[in-house]
Order: structure tokens, then C-alpha cells, then sequence
């Protein structure tokens, strides 16, 4: 039968097979909601239908049967019986029952029925849900968007100092930096044997330690999960989703050192400087063809990348990041990137490499990541060349000059401001602003001034982020419905050690985690990073860039890693992991809170998203937790409802989808 | 969405054909106890696998002229680059061949199940260089983002013009034809699959475990498993105060139904319990110790289950995406010789993944039933670059495999090997490099093999809305 899939009211038996099966017996004609209702309750003692929200107004589902379906608010509706696709709006509906109120829609179905309760616990009856503490709630909130997870500590820390003082705080720590792994003397090997077929690097962990960028990924995430200057790292981590290398394409672990410590010396700099570092680095420049790039035919990978990922995009946009003119009017054309092209030819490795065979192409240096690519005149194009913004270059000019009439003409260009603007906040804050919240953050870096943030400079970052932080849609306190973001699951990774008072050294949340989840740090599949800012959520009008990467797998790989941390305790440190710590939490400071169930389930709700959770599931939590007594395991009941309640905290949408 | 359309449809199905009811009543024991054991395929099974080549594979050394003239012509401005005729793998009944790396396909060739579809790409309508030169950016014969990934990878999975669109061509060919499944990837949550309500089924690869650890049904035998799991069940049904969650809620409560039934199909590995001879006995050429040995061949051998496990995956019409990237060879596409470097080592996945799934169909008697199509972000240009590499064009050169191909012919019109010709979109000496514009679509590619897959007129129309601007030329005929 080639009925079309959705989600399916749960029925013990199975909802769909039932009723189609029932009705295809009784006639094989036109399946009503009674009949299939009637069907349903032949078959077994089914829950009774009820009322249950599926949209809210704009948004679009589909009936696989007709049900009963309604539109509006409370006590005001307008009712159908429909099937198949339904758009909940006041046209499809054929009036509007509530004007100028949000409506809603809901359908008339089966729930399921919650399991039996277990037997109560002899400990007394769970506490009911504190009120929500506004503040605590900010504060936790600001601690989601600007750190790698909220922890008591920090939101304390927060309450006390208010948003834009920590932030000004946190932008005046010193920097948390890259340090392990090898040096450049692998691009320093004039023998003919390979460095790591040489005795005295031999190993299993040679091209590990030397090459590859594993050592980056302890430091990410020791620094992620323990140091102070959390939000350098958070903006750190968010440019380098922009201006994207790969592990996968380029190797030398102490280029992408280099290159990774300065997205982080530069995080509250000025992106016209990232820029400039980006394009000068020697592993871009592996990464996207610009090293040697030669003016007699020069390849268009950097030039390409540079202005549609890095800068400015494809089509033109308004301050507000809207698309100017309504649709999709390119912002360059393919001579223009050409020209781009050109005028970023003749750039050589720094000095200090050395193979056995010399340096090739003749006239360039060895490959070596020690420091910024050096100009190689004779390679580099000198015709005069029309840019962007206005910008050109004149006859005979070299390769420095043109670097900085290049970014000259990119950090001039109106689209910079929004298109960065826009995936800043996405990185940190929500994955749909609005129009409104773009064009104010599109200010702040254009003027280089937000409040008493930044220099004044265009591109000034520190303004930027403080804009994107203190607007009104990142702090207000109002749910707004197409607000929030998927947390990444790097995110996820690190936030719930974090919260859970945990450790880590990175190496299960690299092979293990980053692979199962699709976002193993420094290693995104291309420089598009690990997901596009544009994907579409289905069943909704919204984008939501970690969908790009999350998916039915992924879904209960998310649940499998909370499993991992709480039931099988992690993982033990490692032999070949320096210094190595493994990965585990430590639910000893809520293990004593564990007699009272409602107040266990509520600080770890708090810990999470800043409140507690909704009243069904949190009461449904609260069940689960409490049937751990002294009775069903005498030692370990504490621990043990403590670990059921942080597992269901953490798997629930309030805190997998930050709002 | 035509929602009557498809309703009416699946009750006019209902009151012709009951008996065959029995494929959509899934696993679960009232369906068997209804209608008793089932054939494992539909009479009339298809499935249609789409192959992206991430990163735009150079069509040009995929497909190469065997004849004389033109070789010399394309080798005269490919240089280095030029794959030499006597590598060629034959492309019997045809003047073409394939690079050397796809020599596994040689046996598929032979049988005439190898169709090339020439100088495909994304087109509003019918486009001459005039009127390309002629059209203002941004205007509707002139697709969106051209030359860039990102913007022609969307073109080339959602068979629009608009690089904003939020849909697939086999996300809404699925769901105009009411397949009982989304699109089934295997190669992550590409657009391809996307309908407006729907997300593509994304499937982990063999020998992984979809699904929720302590959640399976064993595990729920132990009564605070089962009070955890009636916790998850009761947070992923609440309505949510933000459409994001929603939607995150809403995939989890799919997640669990979808493993509860593909788990076991997903886990099982060559050689392992579950697997079946004919299938391994046709990857066992890329398998090594037990391990599938490239991640295409990882992912088609998941298709080949699935296939194989039509009982389990139910429906008699399932589309799925696999992938494979690194094809963007802008510097050293070539090493050493024209047929070794970066682009020989991905053709040669490709290929030996390919020619191991093509067997796979023939061993498990459905042969005519499963056709695989590849496709890309672009063609690559014809004049090479001075890193020994191609940079970004349009107009690509596609391969069809599958015993209902018909193969021994070529299809679309191969592009004119001239610099700065009719065929390529530039003029000025500056921007003569070989980017071909597009003779034939992705519309009417899709529509082709759409055509096969059972689809009519007007539910090409529907899946394919720039289709009508091609007018009759809707199939091609290589299936």
C-alpha cells in the first residue's frame, strides 16, 4: 500500500495498520474518523481520543485519515474534518476565529497511554516545580550561547556580574591556547625515508601525533570543558565553521596549531584581520589550492571559496540578511572571481621546509606551515583588475598590495556585515533571527561600536558579539516560536560534562563520538563545513543548521552518548593518550538530593535549560526516577536515580533544542 | 501540496487491488495473521539509487571519446590532463569509453547496462548561448549560484533553479508517487530527500546499531527501563513552545519506530548472521576481512540489503541517496600520469562500488528492477588550470547502470570540443575554458528515470515543475 509516511497517532497495535487493515474488511470504501475510531476500539480497550496541539498557526501537517482538526485558541475555533495536507492558516480554514491572536491547531486523535506507575517510593512523595526564576533563567540562557555548556558555577558567576559585564569580563581573559602534538620537522625531512618510517619516530601514534589533527581535538575539548575564557573559545569555534580547513585534506599538526590559535588570538579582533591570517595561512592555502597558485592559469578554488564562504556570499543582501530585491541576485559573477583569482597569485610556503628533491615548482619554497605564505613575484599577476566595492588594482601592482586591496574590497562590500552577522548568531544564538535582529548586529560590525564594545573599526568582532549576545531576542525573556537552535552535538558533547561537573580529554568525543554524530572537530567533511546555514527543518518554514547533520541515526545516537557518560561511566583514560583523563561525569554533588526526587529531577532541569521542565514530563521523569528506593537496590538507589534523571533531562527537547 | 490528489489515489488503489494490501500492513504479527506469508518483492519492484559525486566530478576524463577525431581534439587541450584511447574502457555500441579506474564496470559495459547521458545540467528551459549571454543575472532562465557547490549541489538534488528551495526531486517523487518510505539514505541528510513535511530515512552502515541502547525491547522487560523509556515516549509526544523542537520531537518519535523495524536489517555485516551469499559474494571483491574496505561500498551494500529486505523495508517503490565526495579537483587531479592522481583513486571507488552493486542485482534476480544514477555539482572545464587541475563548469556527463538500461547507445548531445564555442558559456578570450551550458536538464533526466520508476505525466509534472519547459522531450529513452 503506498500510503504516504508520517508521524502516526501511537496505538497499542499499531495505529495505521489497524485501521486500514479494519476498514479494508468492513469495505474497502471511504475510511471515516468514527469508523476508524469504531475499528480501533473493537480491536482493544484504546485510550479515548483527545484534543492534542500538532502546529501553531503557519505552520503545515498531514492526516494520513480524516480527523477532526481545529484552528484557533481557546474557546475560539473554527473545526473541520479533514485529510491529507493541512495548512494552519485562516485562509485554509476558510475564517479567522481569533484575529490578532497566535492560533494554533489541533487534532482530535489517540494518545499514548503513559506506562503504569510504578510503586511508590517509600522516600517521601517529590516536591512540586519551584517557580521559574527569571534571572536564573537569563543567566543560564547567556551561559547556552556563550560558553560550552552552563554549569552552576558559571550561571552564579553570571547573575552576579549581569550579561554585559561578564561578557566584557570574559573578552579580558587571557587566551586558552593550542599546544599539543608535533613540530615542523616533519616538512623538514631531507632524507628518503619517510618521518614516520624513521626509528626515532616510529610508533602507532607517529602520523597521529605529527600529521593529523587528533592533538587539537584534546586541547579543544580540555579547554572547552575546563578553561575560564569560554567565550573566546565559543567564537573561536564558530569562525572556524566559517572560515573552514580540514583534517581531511591537508596535514601537518602544527599548521593547524597555528592556524587554530589564531582564530583564537583574533576572536574579539577585527575580521578583516581573520581574513587577512586566513588567506596568508600556508595550510588554506594547501587546502584550497592558493599556494602557487600561478598567474599563467591560476585555479579558482580559494578565490571561489573566499568570496562565497568566507565573505560575502552568493546573493546580495540587504542589512537585514534579507535577499535584496526578493530573490537571489548573485553578488558576483564567475569574472569577477576570476579577477579575484588573479590578483591572489603568487603566494609561496614560508621559508623552512626542505624535502629530498629540493623545492618544486622551481622558484617557490618547500612545503612548511611555519608562518605566513611569503609572495613569489614572478607568479604573481599584475594587470590591473576591477574588484568589489569599487576597489581596483593598478598595472604592475604585487602581491601584498593586492591581498590588501582584496580585503579592502571584501570588508567594504554591504553583504560582509549581514552574511557573517547572521551566521554569528546562528553559531551562538538562534538558528531563524529575525530580520530586525540581523540588521542590528549588520550595525555593530559595520560602525565597530556596540554599547561600550569595540573600537570603532569596521569588522570589530568584539562589538559583533556583544551585539549578537545582549540584543533583546537573545535576552528576552518571551519564548519566541521560531526561535532557539538544535544544540551541535559538540555542544551536546561538552555541555552535559559540564553541567554534570565532568571530565574529558577529547579522545572519545573525536573517533568515536565526532564520527557517530557527523562533527569531528577539525575534520568537516569540505570547507562547507559540517552542515549548511540554510537547511531546511521539514514541517516547518524554518532552517536549522545541526538538522543538516541529525537524522533518525543520529537521533538515538544522541540518547546512546547520555548512556554512554551515565550507565556505562564513560571512558577510562587511554594508554596513548597524553595526560589522558577519559570521559566521564561525576554525579556525586546530586546524588545527594536524590531522596527528593522533584528537587533532583528540578537542579538538573535548571542546570540544563534553566528551569523546570514542562508539568507531563517533568512528573513522568519524577516517576521513572523514584522507582530507585532502598528497597529495589539498597547501595546504589542515590546514584542510581541520579543517573536516571540527568539521562532524561538531557534527552529532552527543552534541552536538546535550546530556545 | 496536492493532498486530493494523492488521497484520492490511494483510495481508488484501495477499492481496485485489496489483495495486494498485504506489502503495506508492515511486519507486525496482525499483518501476517491477516494475509499469511508474503513474496518478498512486488512483481513489480523498482528502486532508482542516485550516486552524488560531491565536489563536481570532470565528467570529460569519466566519458572519454574512443573515435579518432575527437579524441584528438580533446586530448589537444586536456594535455596532461588527456586520458589516452588505448586506456579507454569500451562502451561497446557507442564511440566513448570510460576511464581506466572503472574498469570494474567492463562486465556491465559489455551487457549493454552502462548508458552515458550527455551534457546534463541545471536549466530553468531550453537555453542558447545567446540567450545566456543576453539574460541579466538573477533572471529566470539563468539558474541560480552557477559554478558555486553549494548552490548547484541544491539544483542538482531539488531539479529547481533556486538554490533556496527546501525540497528534493526524490523527496517529492516519493511523495507524489506514495512510496511507503521516504527517500532512504545512506549517505546523510542530503536534500535530495526532503519533502516540506519529511525528512529523508537516514541509515547508519552495516555493522552499526540503529538504535537506543537499554531501550530495546528486552531491555524494557526490567521495570525501570521500561519507566525510562515511558518517560522518552511521553517527551517526545508534548507539543513544544518552539517549532524546532517540535520538529526534533517529532524525529525522535520517528527514530524509534523506524528502528524498531530496520535495527536488525541495518546491523548485519558481510559474512555475519542475517547476510546473504549473493550479496557478499558480489562485494567480495572490496571486502576485506569482514570489512567493506571504501564507504560507498559501505553504503551500497546497505542499499543491496535493504533491497534484498523488501519483506522488512516494505513498498514496491523505494528511491535512495548514496554519496561520494573529494571530487573537486582544482590542483593535482592528475599524479604523475593522466590515468593516476586524485581523480583516478575516486573513479576507482566509485566504480568497484558500483560494479559490486550492479552484481548484487543480478545474483539476487533483480537485475531489471534497480537502476543507479550518478550525479554531481558539475562538469569541471575542458581547459585545465596550472595547478594540473579543472575548476567549475556546468553542463556534466552522467552514467545510468542497470539491467533495464539501454545501454550501447549515448543520450543528450556531447558538447562541442571548442574553446569559446557554441557550446561554452564564454566568449571573450579571458573566459574561453570550456563550461559547457546544458543541452540536456536535470528535469529531463529525473523525469526519465521517473518515467520507469512508474511515475505519469502528471506526477512528473508535480515532482518536476520546470519539466514543462522542456516539452516533450520528457524521456530520454536510456531506461
Amino acid at each position: 500500500m503506498r500510503a504516504r509516511n508520517e508521524v502516526k497517532p501511537r496505538h497499542p497495535l499499531g495505529g495505521r495498520q489497524v485501521r486500514w487493515a479494519t476498514a479494508l474488511m468492513a469495505s474497502g470504501a471511504l475510511i471515516t474518523a468514527a469508523g476508524a475510531a469504531a475499528a480501533a476500539t473493537t480491536v482493544t480497550a484504546a485510550p479515548k481520543p483527545q484534543w492534542v496541539k500538532v502546529t501553531d498557526e503557519g505552520g503545515a501537517f498531514n492526516l494520513a485519515d480524516p480527523k477532526k482538526v481545529r484552528f484557533g485558541v481557546s474557546g475560539r475555533w473554527v473545526q473541520k474534518s479533514l485529510a491529507g495536507t493541512v495548512a494552519c492558516t485562516s485562509t485554509f480554514f476558510g475564517r479567522d476565529p481569533a484575529k490578532g491572536v497566535a492560533k494554533q491547531c489541533q487534532v482530535y486523535k489517540v494518545v499514548a497511554a503513559p506506562a503504569p506507575a510504578p510503586a511508590p517510593a517509600p522516600s517521601p512523595a517529590p516536591s512540586g516545580p519551584p517557580a521559574v526564576d527569571a534571572a536564573v533563567r537569563d543567566a543560564v540562557r547567556l551561559a547556552t550561547q556563550a560558553s560550552f555548556g552552563n554549569t552552576e558555577a558559571l550561571a552564579a558567576e553570571i547573575r552576579t556580574q549581569g550579561a554585559s559585564k561578564w561578557i566584557a569580563s570574559q573578552m579580558a581573559l587571557a587566551t586558552s591556547r593550542y599546544t599539543s602534538g608535533g613540530n615542523g620537522t616533519v616538512h623538514q625531512n631531507t632524507s628518503n625515508t619517510g618521518f614516520c618510517d624513521k626509528p626515532a619516530n616510529a610508533g602507532p601514534n607517529c602520523w597521529r601525533d605529527n600529521f593529523s589533527t587528533i592533538p587539537l581535538v584534546w586541547d579543544f575539548y580540555r579547554n572547552a570543558i575546563s578553561k575560564p575564557d569560554q567565550l573566546r573559545q565559543r567564537v573561536a569555534f564558530a569562525l572556524q565553521q566559517i572560515v573552514v580547513v580540514s583534517g581531511t585534506e591537508a596535514d601537518g599538526t602544527y599548521g593547524f596549531r597555528s592556524y587554530h590559535n589564531t582564530l583564537l588570538d583574533n576572536a574579539f579582533g577585527n575580521y578583516r584581520q581573520v581574513l587577512k591570517k586566513v588567506a596568508l595561512s600556508p595550510v588554506m592555502g594547501d587546502f584550497l589550492n592558493n599556494v602557487n597558485n600561478d598567474k599563467s592559469a591560476p585555479n579558482e578554488n580559494f578565490a571561489r571559496e573566499l568570496l562565497q564562504l568566507f565573505a560575502v556570499g552568493t546573493c546580495q543582501l540587504n542589512t537585514d540578511g534579507s535577499l535584496r530585491g526578493g530573490a537571489c541576485a548573485p553578488t558576483y559573477d564567475n569574472d569577477m572571481v576570476r579577477s579575484y583569482a588573479y590578483a591572489l597569485t603568487g603566494w609561496t610556503y614560508p621559508a623552512g621546509g626542505a624535502t629530498p628533491w629540493g623545492c618544486w615548482p622551481k622558484g617557490t619554497n618547500c612545503r612548511y606551515y611555519g608562518g605566513d605564505m611569503v609572495p613569489v613575484e614572478a607568479r604573481h599577476d599584475t594587470v590591473a583588475r576591477t574588484l568589489m566595492s569599487g576597489v581596483s588594482l593598478a598595472d604592475g601592482h604585487k602581491a601584498p598590495a593586492a591581498l590588501e586591496a582584496v580585503l579592502d574590497s571584501l570588508i567594504a562590500h554591504p553583504n560582509t556585515a549581514p552574511f557573517i552577522g547572521k551566521q554569528l548568531i546562528q553559531q551562538l544564538v538562534s538558528s531563524n533571527p529575525s530580520a530586525a535582529y540581523v540588521a542590528r548586529v549588520s550595525a555593530a560590525f559595520t560602525s565597530g561600536k556596540y554599547a561600550s564594545f569595540g573600537t570603532g573599526q569596521r569588522g570589530d568582532l568584539a562589538a559583533t558579539v556583544a551585539a549578537v549576545l545582549l540584543d533583546p531576542e537573545a535576552r528576552s525573556s518571551t519564548v519566541i516560536v521560531n526561535g532557539g537552535k538544535l544544540r551541535d552535538p559538540v555542544l551536546m558533547f561538552t555541555s552535559v560534562l559540564r553541567g554534570l561537573n565532568g571530565q574529558s580529554d577529547g579522545d572519545a568525543l573525536s573517533w568515536w563520538w565526532g564520527e557517530e554524530l557527523r562533527e569531528h572537530v577539525f575534520r568537516p567533511p569540505s570547507v562547507f563545513s559540517f552542515y549548511p546555514p540554510d537547511y531546511p527543518v521539514a514541517g516547518t518554514a524554518l532552517v536549522g543548521p545541526s538538522f543538516g547533520i541529525h537524522n533518525a541515526n543520529a537521533a538515538l545516537q544522541r540518547l546512546n552518548y547520555l548512556t554512554y557518560l551515565l550507565d556505562w561511566g564513560g571512558s577510562a583514560a587511554a594508554a596513548g593518550v597524553p595526560n589522558a583523563i577519559g570521559t566521564k561525569v561525576n554525579l556525586t554533588a546530586f546524588t545527594a538530593d536524590a531522596a527528593d526526587a522533584g528537587k533532583l529531577v528540578d537542579r538538573l532541569s535548571v542546570i540544563a535549560t534553566g528551569q523546570p521542565l514542562p508539568t507531563a514530563t517533568r512528573a513522568e521523569i519524577i516517576k521513572a526516577v523514584s522507582w530507585w528506593t532502598v528497597s529495589t537496590d539498597k547501595t546504589n538507589w542515590q546514584i542510581n536515580r541520579a543517573k536516571m534523571a540527568a539521562y532524561l533531562v538531557f534527552a529532552t527537547p527543552s534541552y536538546q533544542v535550546q530556545r | 501540496m496536492n493532498h486530493t490528489t494523492s488521497f484520492d489515489a490511494r483510495r481508488r488503489w484501495l477499492l481496485q487491488s485489496g489483495a495486494s494490501c498485504a506489502s503495506a500492513l508492515g511486519v507486525g504479527s496482525l499483518g501476517n495473521l491477516l494475509l499469511g506469508a508474503r513474496p518478498a518483492h512486488a512483481a513489480d519492484y523498482k528502486a532508482l539509487v542516485c550516486i552524488f559525486l560531491y565536489g563536481g566530478n570532470d565528467g570529460l576524463n569519466t566519458i572519454v571519446p574512443s573515435d579518432a577525431a575527437r579524441h584528438a581534439q580533446y586530448s589537444g587541450v586536456r594535455g596532461a590532463l588527456a586520458i589516452p584511447r588505448d586506456r579507454l574502457v569500451a562502451l561497446p555500441g557507442t564511440e566513448f569509453g570510460l576511464h581506466p579506474s572503472l574498469a570494474a564496470l567492463s562486465a556491465a559495459a559489455a551487457a549493454g547496462h552502462i548508458a552515458p547521458v550527455f551534457n546534463v545540467g541545471p536549466l530553468y528551459a531550453p537555453l542558447t548561448k545567446a540567450q545566456y549571454r543576453a539574460t541579466p543575472s538573477g533572471a529566470a532562465l539563468k539558474p541560480d549560484g552557477l559554478f558555486s557547490h553549494s548552490d548547484q549541489q541544491v539544483l542538482w538534488e531539488t531539479a529547481t533553479t533556486h538554490s533556496q528551495e527546501r525540497t528534493g526531486w526524490g523527496g517529492r517523487a516519493s511523495a507524489v508517487l506514495g512510496t511507503v518510505n521516504p527517500v532512504i539514505s545512506v549517505g546523510g541528510s542530503a536534500r535530495f530527500g526532503l519533502t516540506t513535511l519529511q525528512s529523508p530515512l537516514v541509515l547508519p552502515g552495516p555493522g552499526s546499531t540503529f538504535g537506543a541502547y537499554g531501550l530495546q525491547p528486552d531491555d524494557l522487560k526490567w521495570a525501570p527501563m521500561a519507566a525510562r523509556k515511558a518517560a522518552i515516549d511521553l517527551m517526545y509526544a508534548q507539543p513544544q513552545d518552539a517549532a524546532l523542537a517540535d520538529a526534533y520531537s517529532r524525529m525522535q518519535r520517528d527514530a524509534f519506530a523506524m528502528s524498531q523495524r530496520l535495527g536488525a536489517l541495518v546491523k548485519v555485516e558481510p559474512g555475519k548472521a542475517g547476510s546473504i551469499a549473493a550479496i557478499d559474494s558480489a562485494f567480495a571483491s572490496i571486502t576485506v576481512s569482514g570489512r567493506i574496505s571504501s564507504g560507498l561500498g559501505r553504503q551500497l551494500y546497505q542499499v543491496a540489503k535493504l533491497i534484498a529486505g523488501n519483506a522488512t523495508v516494505q513498498g514496491d517503490r523505494q528511491i535512495f541517496f548514496a554519496q561520494a565526495g573529494g571530487f573537486d579537483t582544482h590542483a593535482g587531479q592528475i599524479a604523475g600520469s593522466a590515468t593516476e592522481g586524485e581523480h583516478a583513486r575516486r573513479l576507482q571507488e566509485v566504480g568497484d562500488a558500483l560494479a559490486a552493486f550492479y552484481t548484487a542485482m543480478k545474483n539476487l534476480g533483480l537485475g531489471q528492477s534497480v537502476t543507479a544514477f550518478t550525479q554531481s555539482d558539475f562538469g569541471r572545464t575542458f581547459k585545465p588550470n596550472s595547478s594540473n587541475g579543472t575548476d567549475h563548469a556546468w553542463g556534466n556527463q552522467h552514467l545510468v547502470v542497470g539491467g533495464a538500461v539501454r545501454g550501447g547507445a549515448t543520450y543528450g548531445t556531447y558538447p562541442q570540443l571548442v574553446l569559446g564555442g557554441d557550446d561554452d558559456v564564454g566568449t571573450e578570450s579571458w573566459e574561453q575554458h570550456g563550461r559547457w551550458i546544458p543541452t540536456t536538464s536535470v528535469d529531463q533526466y529525473a523525469a526519465t528515470l521517473l518515467g520507469w520508476f512508474g511515475a505519469s505525466d502528471a506526477q512528473l509534472d508535480a515532482a518536476l515543475p520546470n519539466l514543462r519547459n522542456f516539452g516533450t522531450r520528457r524521456r530520454l529513452g536510456f531506461v
